[in-house]
């Protein structure tokens, strides 16, 4: 009879589990399903949404986790009051919002920026401001050369070298063009480590640059096909590259030529907007886990965007590093002593502190550390579009460039290799 | 010389009333984000004050103003990387090559009048736009281009103007001297030239008034002011972006002069009020920026329709008649 009824508790207990797991909302910061009620903490964001592209699903991300951290009694009580501003793709604009964000709103940290233009107007006021942005859809190359950004997503240039490492490797690549736009921090750094990867490689490679004002896509195309290429590699906001592609299928080119991408192609929407014409056609590296990978941050990643965010926030890597960027720093947060939180100084100490943070939606460890660049995501994964989806071509690897080697050294003396 | 050189009519003690309230008292006042939209403001009121003069003394449309600032830019930032000139050596280098290039563009537009010259300066505008998406800003690289693959160079700015602050007053300073050097220009030989110019051409000839001449004196200083506007624009952000200086701008920048009202200084600061003010108020907000441009196009009906003479005109028109109600009052 005791065994009978021990059981029945046992039992009891695990379907209360089970059903407790089916029934579980997200799970962001202290978990305590308590709303924050104390003095806010002051973070800031900027996102870039204008011509040529809407980049701002990182800070959406990040918002929508802020909120359920609030929910979830915040950090040790206090909520975190989320300042976004947009830098419209325009510097004056960049400069105001970081302006109003670090000196006006007096945010101790900035968490999921994601442009093309703040990095580089406003890496200085970082720096002079002793403030840390925790970026997550950086694209240029002053988000990763700067002592105050550390950016959850790679940029361009490590996800156009995954790209072309794969075509070079799988597809047999000998000569790409990369399609970027014409930002010399941008475009031609990334289209040009490219070229440099395949020459070294013993290939070739081009580069055909779009005005990011007036993108004449078309133009580029033919420019591409011009070049002799084997492979066409759309550098380009996923907006861009989906009008590369339907400049391409109007031409008819999907089978002269491979057809790869970084990182921003990885949307969910993507392979719907494409459509079948180019089915298993088009291979895109993802700077972070693709969802099919469904470990636990990626399932709550899209648990805290249906619980908190907005029915159309994107389900992209840059919404995914937003999250990221979030959950790190709320992470960095908690271990801080609640008094300290409104010293920006202290904040960015912990901040900087950061090492061996990890999550299924990286390949490695997430580290900051005190230098004059950050760049602690430089692995992914290549997807192939195929079946109305995307197939994970490629696990996690590493990408074959000297740029990475002083990351290395620095991961080495971080006790991360 | 002439004596009336420095006469300070009661507009002038406003405007320089207001230079004074802009240099001691916004920057004290005005948090990070205005300081920044009042530095551009600034900037812009430079340019505009270019634009409105050459439509105010001899009825010339230029809509390249916006592009010849980027001219300036570019040549503030190239000399800043190739030299270690201090800023301002660079910014009157920069406004002078800017002077040189309007020079250049007033040549073939001198024969054109109206619509064909308002023409001609957009298409040099939309030329400009392509140079500078295509070339892109100097960054610190090496070349005549002077663009470099990845992260810019530091800037060196002005010494005097550490900081925001300090810079909007700097650019306070610096356009207090653009508005005064319109003026000087406007009180001696050359505006009386351009006044004849301005009633006929034919005219101004048989006075024996060199109408070529003063036409490209006009453009130059309008390129002058642009290009020294460019430079205080690269000088508060540390680079410039082709995004900043396509044609459309310059249009703009033209039609808020007019609404703003291009007989006088204040509606050059007008239009770079409603130019850049007014976004960052809707912003502020949290209304969409670009209802902006909705109350531009009411603004431009509104000049064209009811007031020709811009808001500036109303405004001192506003104060003409109170002043001599008052004084009838008083008698």
């Amino acid at each position: 009879m005791k065994f009978k009824t021990s059981l029945m508790a046992v039992i009891a207990l695990g379907v209360m589990a089970i059903a407790g797991q089916a029934s579980a909302g997200p799970s962001c910061g202290m978990n305590t399903g308590q709303a924050a009620t104390g003095k806010p903490i002051v973070i800031g964001g900027i996102y870039g949404n204008g011509a040529p592209g809407d980049w701002s699903s990182s800070t959406d991300s990040a918002a929508a986790y802020f909120a359920c951290v609030n929910a979830n009694g915040g950090i040790n009580g206090r909520p975190i009051e989320y300042h976004v501003e947009n830098d419209e793709w325009n510097p004056e604009a960049a400069a105001r919002a970081a302006a109003k964000l670090v000196n006006d709103d007096k945010a101790v940290a900035l968490v999921g920026n994601g442009s093309f233009i703040e990095m580089a107007v406003n890496a200085k006021t970082y720096a002079d401001a002793g403030i840390m942005s925790m970026a997550s859809a950086c694209a240029i190359s002053e988000c990763f050369e700067s002592s105050n950004i550390v950016s959850t997503n790679q940029g361009p240039l490590p996800s156009n070298l995954g790209a072309a490492q794969y075509a070079q490797e799988e597809l047999g690549a000998k000569n790409v063009a990369c399609i970027g736009l014409n930002i010399p921090d941008n475009g031609i750094w990334s289209c040009q480590a490219v070229i440099d990867f395949m020459t070294k490689r013993g290939g070739t490679g081009s580069m055909a640059m779009l005005n990011p004002g007036a993108p004449d896509v078309n133009s580029a195309l033919l420019e591409a096909v011009s070049s002799g290429a084997d492979t066409i590699l759309m550098n380009l906001p996923a907006g861009l590259a989906l009008a590369v592609l339907k400049a391409a299928q109007e031409q008819d080119l999907r089978d002269a030529y491979n057809w790869i991408a970084p990182t921003p192609l990885y949307d969910l929407s993507v392979p719907a907007a494409i459509g079948d014409y180019w089915n298993g056609k088009v291979y895109v590296n993802a700077e972070l886990a693709p969802i099919s990978v469904n470990g636990p941050d990626a399932q709550n990643w899209i648990a805290v965007l249906d619980a908190f965010g907005k029915p159309d926030d994107p389900r992209d890597t840059f919404g995914q590093a937003g999250y990221l960027s979030a959950e790190f720093f709320v992470k960095a947060a908690l271990a801080m002593n609640p008094e300290d939180l409104d010293d920006r100084a202290k904040v960015t100490e912990a901040i900087k502190g950061i090492v061996g943070y990890r999550s299924d939606l990286m390949c490695g460890p997430y580290y900051v550390g005190d230098a004059d660049f950050h760049m602690p995501n430089h692995a992914g994964y290549m997807v192939q579009i195929i079946d109305g989806g995307f197939k994970i071509v490629r696990d996690c690897y590493e990408f074959d460039s000297d740029y990475f080697n002083r990351h290395i050294e620095l991961e080495k003396k971080l006790g991360l290799r | 010389m002439d004596r009336n050189l420095f006469h300070v009519t009661p507009r002038g003690w406003a405007g320089l009333g207001l230079a004074a309230f802009c240099f001691a008292v916004l920057p004290a006042v005005v948090g990070s984000y205005w300081l920044s939209i009042l530095t551009s403001a600034a900037c812009f009121t430079m340019a505009a004050s270019g634009v409105a003069f050459m439509y105010a003394r001899l009825g010339m449309v230029s809509l390249t103003q916006v592009g010849l600032m980027g001219i300036g830019g570019w040549v503030a930032l190239r000399l800043n990387y190739a030299f270690a000139f201090p800023f301002e050596v660079n910014l009157v280098l920069a406004a002078l090559a800017t002077m040189i290039c309007g020079w250049v563009l007033a040549l073939p537009a001198l024969r054109m009048r109206g619509l064909y010259l308002a023409l001609v300066t957009l298409m040099a505008a939309g030329g400009l736009e392509i140079i500078f998406s295509t070339f892109q800003f100097p960054n610190g690289g090496s070349g005549f281009w002077g663009v470099k693959i990845g992260s810019a160079d530091p800037f060196r700015g002005p010494a005097l103007a550490p900081g925001p602050a300090a810079y909007l007053r700097y650019v306070v300073v610096m356009v207090t001297l653009g508005f005064l050097f319109i003026e000087g220009h406007r009180r001696l030989f050359p505006g009386r030239a351009w006044a004849l110019i301005r009633r006929s051409e034919a005219a101004a000839m048989a006075a024996g008034v060199n109408v070529t001449l003063y036409k490209t004196w006009a453009f130059g200083i309008a390129g002058l002011l642009a290009g020294a506007s460019g430079t205080l624009l690269a000088g508060s952000l540390g680079l410039l972006d082709d995004g900043t200086f396509r044609s459309p701008e310059s249009i703009m920048i033209f039609a808020l002069s007019v609404v703003g009202g291009a007989q006088y200084w204040l509606g050059a600061v007008v239009a770079a009020v409603l130019y850049r003010v007014l976004p960052g108020l809707l912003n502020q907000w949290g209304v969409n920026a670009d209802l902006a441009f909705v109350i531009f196009g009411a603004g431009l009906l509104h000049a064209v329709i009811t007031a020709p003479d811009g808001i500036a005109g109303q405004i001192w028109g506003g104060i003409g008649r109170l002043m001599s109600r008052r004084k009838g009052g008083a008698e």
